[in-house]
């Protein structure tokens, strides 16, 4: 057993045998590039000049007053792409140029990461291939055509549900045929050892800014961190940082859809079954017969049925607590954050806002709340618009 | 002579001087009164061992067609426990030849990885092959089954194992499954350029008999490497012609007989 693959119990490396030199280049060309000072300028160049970062720590004085402490968010959504997912694909990118392989592959649900990845292509001349379910494609139109613009060949994975968990089926299998030439972008913090090394790294720009930030303003550490949890990227990159800071607490939200007691929720933390599934071993939805179970939530960032290794860890020594959020209860969020500060989230971001909400209720002036707005909520409009329709709430 | 089926099984055709004819067919396609009436009708043409795939929702290492089969496996509710429960009564029946479950790890994990190997061990299970479960990985289960050598679990290696090969044959048993070819099972003959360098480089390495598999349909694809194996496995064109044939045993017995033949004629 390689130690080093594990958080405690979880992660790993379950792929097939010929992946496995694959996986020890990758990490060494990883741990390589950390170390390398000329990498790490690169990757803050870009993150400077093209994604526009530093990103705000913007202290929401509307929501603040109202709920009674002080919340800040951490406007990811402002990046270029819209979402944290750019930051981590970036840093991957530079280091597939870095090994010298042509062409990257990715999986994507809701289609940010795949959009990100399209991005970074077009940026770095890469040949670009995205694979999404069938489902999704469907669902997610606006960003399969801006992937498209963008120079990619996005494939519609039709086995299983046709959704996020097939899409990684096949870029593992694809991977598995073609690692030579092609260098795989894993957008969550999910996958075989180091992918969660290296996402929570390439994220934890997150965390970094908004620790400083926050102390500026207030010249301590945040009581709270609160992000939401699909895979686990925005929230890893969010707790990076304040995971040696016992002081503070850190909260991860799962989406519970319709309600974990209905069976439809991506909660895969909230059962606590430990599995094997996309090369790590974590929590992991299934049915009593250990197949994968499929998820449900209203986002398809978080419409995921597993979880990074490293929550499943942080959850087990208790230096993390999750807790989940239906489906309606984001919605309400979504609408509260757009109408009382002109922001409108991702639904996947929403899932955090609605929490923080319900925490602040037991907190003071003198205390503050770090959420991770992890996206902005152009994508949903669609998603958003149907869900009021159905409720009539918009007349 | 071992206990164990497999090796029992392998001494015999060594000594014969015959190369093994390994098939795999998915648990439960159709369903699991026609998966015994097949594992019986392979047994009858001189099948050597015989792969029983265990259908799993997320199978990473299959391509389209066993995917497909596995799909329709569990919608017509094939799982472990029936499987086991199916294995039972053939062993019970008579069937004498070695079984070897092909499954994804996630499987194991979930009825637990103890009281798994037990069931094996009890339900005449004699191999396992687990493509998610690399050797770096394998310590826990390969614990659980130390205590027998009822079942015992087997190692793959593929075109780019390179330098880790004598790590995954040392302790090596029954056989070593040289996958052909990079990626998924069922891309067909089009095997990696390399293919006779390195199987002529893992049979030099290996102690045990070599096996090789992924994308094979006749002995005829064989034959060029044919000096470097010990025996061929086919999986995807055994599925493809059981549903050509609606399942039909006596087109898999003369499939099964005519490989044989040809491939010790080589």
């Amino acid at each position: 057993m390689n130690k080093k693959a594990y958080y405690g119990e979880f992660g790993g490396q379950y792929v097939s045998e010929s992946l496995m030199n694959t996986l020890a280049e990758v990490d060494k060309a990883f741990e390589e590039a950390i170390h390398d000072p000329e990498f790490i300028r690169q990757y803050h160049y870009y993150l400077t000049q093209y994604v526009g970062r530093e990103t705000p720590l913007y202290y929401a004085e509307r929501l603040s007053e109202k709920y009674g402490t002080k919340i800040y968010l951490k406007r990811e959504d402002l990046n270029h792409t819209g979402a944290h997912k750019i930051n981590n694909v970036i840093g991957q990118i530079l280091l597939a140029k870095r090994m010298g392989k042509t062409k990257v592959i990715a999986e994507t649900g809701a289609g940010q990461h795949g959009v990100a990845t399209a991005t970074g292509a077009a940026l770095f001349n890469m040949e670009c291939t995205v694979y999404m379910g069938k489902e999704d494609i469907a669902r997610q139109a606006l960003n399969v055509m801006r992937m498209e613009m963008l120079g990619a060949k996005v494939v519609s994975v039709e086995s299983g549900s046709n959704t996020l968990k097939d899409a990684t089926n096949e870029a593992i299998r694809t991977w598995a045929k073609t690692a030579e030439d092609t260098f795989y972008i894993i957008g969550s913090a999910v996958g075989p050892y180091p992918y969660p090394k290296m996402v929570k790294e390439f994220q934890s720009v997150i965390s970094r800014e908004a620790k400083r930030q926050h102390l500026e303003a207030e010249g301590k550490n945040p009581d709270v961190v609160v992000a939401c949890v699909g895979g686990g990227s925005n929230s890893i990159g969010m707790f990076a940082d304040f995971i040696d800071e016992p002081d503070v607490r850190l909260i991860g939200v799962e989406a519970a859809g319709k309600g974990i007691e209905t069976g439809e929720h991506a909660s895969a933390m909230a059962l606590g079954q430990p599995g094997v599934l996309h090369g790590m071993r974590s929590y992991l939805l299934q049915d009593t017969d250990g197949n994968v179970q499929l998820a449900h939530s209203i986002s398809a960032g978080l419409d995921y049925p597993g979880v990074g290794p490293e929550h499943a860890y942080l959850r087990d020594t208790k230096r993390a607590e999750y807790v989940s959020i239906t489906d309606k209860e984001a919605m309400d969020a979504l609408m509260e954050l757009t109408q009382m500060e002109g922001i409108i989230p991702a639904i996947e971001s929403a899932h955090a806002m609605a929490y923080v909400f319900k925490l602040a209720k037991e907190m003071t002036m003198d205390q503050s709340i770090v959420m991770c707005l992890s996206g902005r909520g152009d994508k949903d409009v669609n998603t958003i618009a149907d869900y009021l329709a159905g409720k009539g709430y918009m007349n | 002579m071992s206990i164990n089926r497999i090796e029992a099984c392998l001494d015999n055709l060594k000594e014969r001087q015959e190369k093994a004819f390994i098939t795999y067919l998915t648990a439960g396609l159709p369903d699991m009164e026609k998966t015994k009436e097949l594992v019986k009708a392979q047994e009858r043409a001189g099948c050597d061992i015989i792969e029983l795939g265990i259908p799993f929702s997320d199978p990473i290492a299959d391509g389209p067609v066993i995917q497909q089969a596995s799909y329709e496996a569990i919608l017509n509710g094939a799982t472990l426990k029936k499987i086991f429960a199916c294995l039972e009564e053939l062993r019970a029946e008579g069937v004498q030849v070695p079984i070897v479950f092909m499954m994804y790890y996630n499987t194991i994990v979930h009825y637990g990885v103890q009281a798994f190997a037990d069931k094996c061990k009890e339900a005449g299970v004699d191999g396992l092959i687990i493509p998610d479960l690399p050797f770096e990985e394998q310590d826990e289960l390969m614990q659980a089954l130390a205590d027998s050598d009822k079942t015992i679990l087997l190692q793959l290696v593929s075109p780019v194992s390179a330098q880790r090969i004598p790590m995954i044959l040392k302790n090596a048993r029954g056989f070593v499954y040289c996958v052909s070819q990079m990626g998924v099972t069922g891309q067909g003959a089009a095997f990696h350029s390399k293919v006779a360098e390195y199987l002529a480089s893992v049979k030099a390495q290996s102690k045990i008999p070599v096996m090789m598999g992924f994308g094979i349909r006749t002995a005829a694809d064989v034959a060029p490497v044919k000096e470097h194996i010990d025996g061929a496995i086919v999986g995807t064109h055994f599925i493809e012609l059981l549903r050509e044939n609606n399942f039909d045993a006596k087109a898999a017995e003369d499939y099964i007989k005519n490989f044989k033949k040809e491939l010790n004629a080589m």
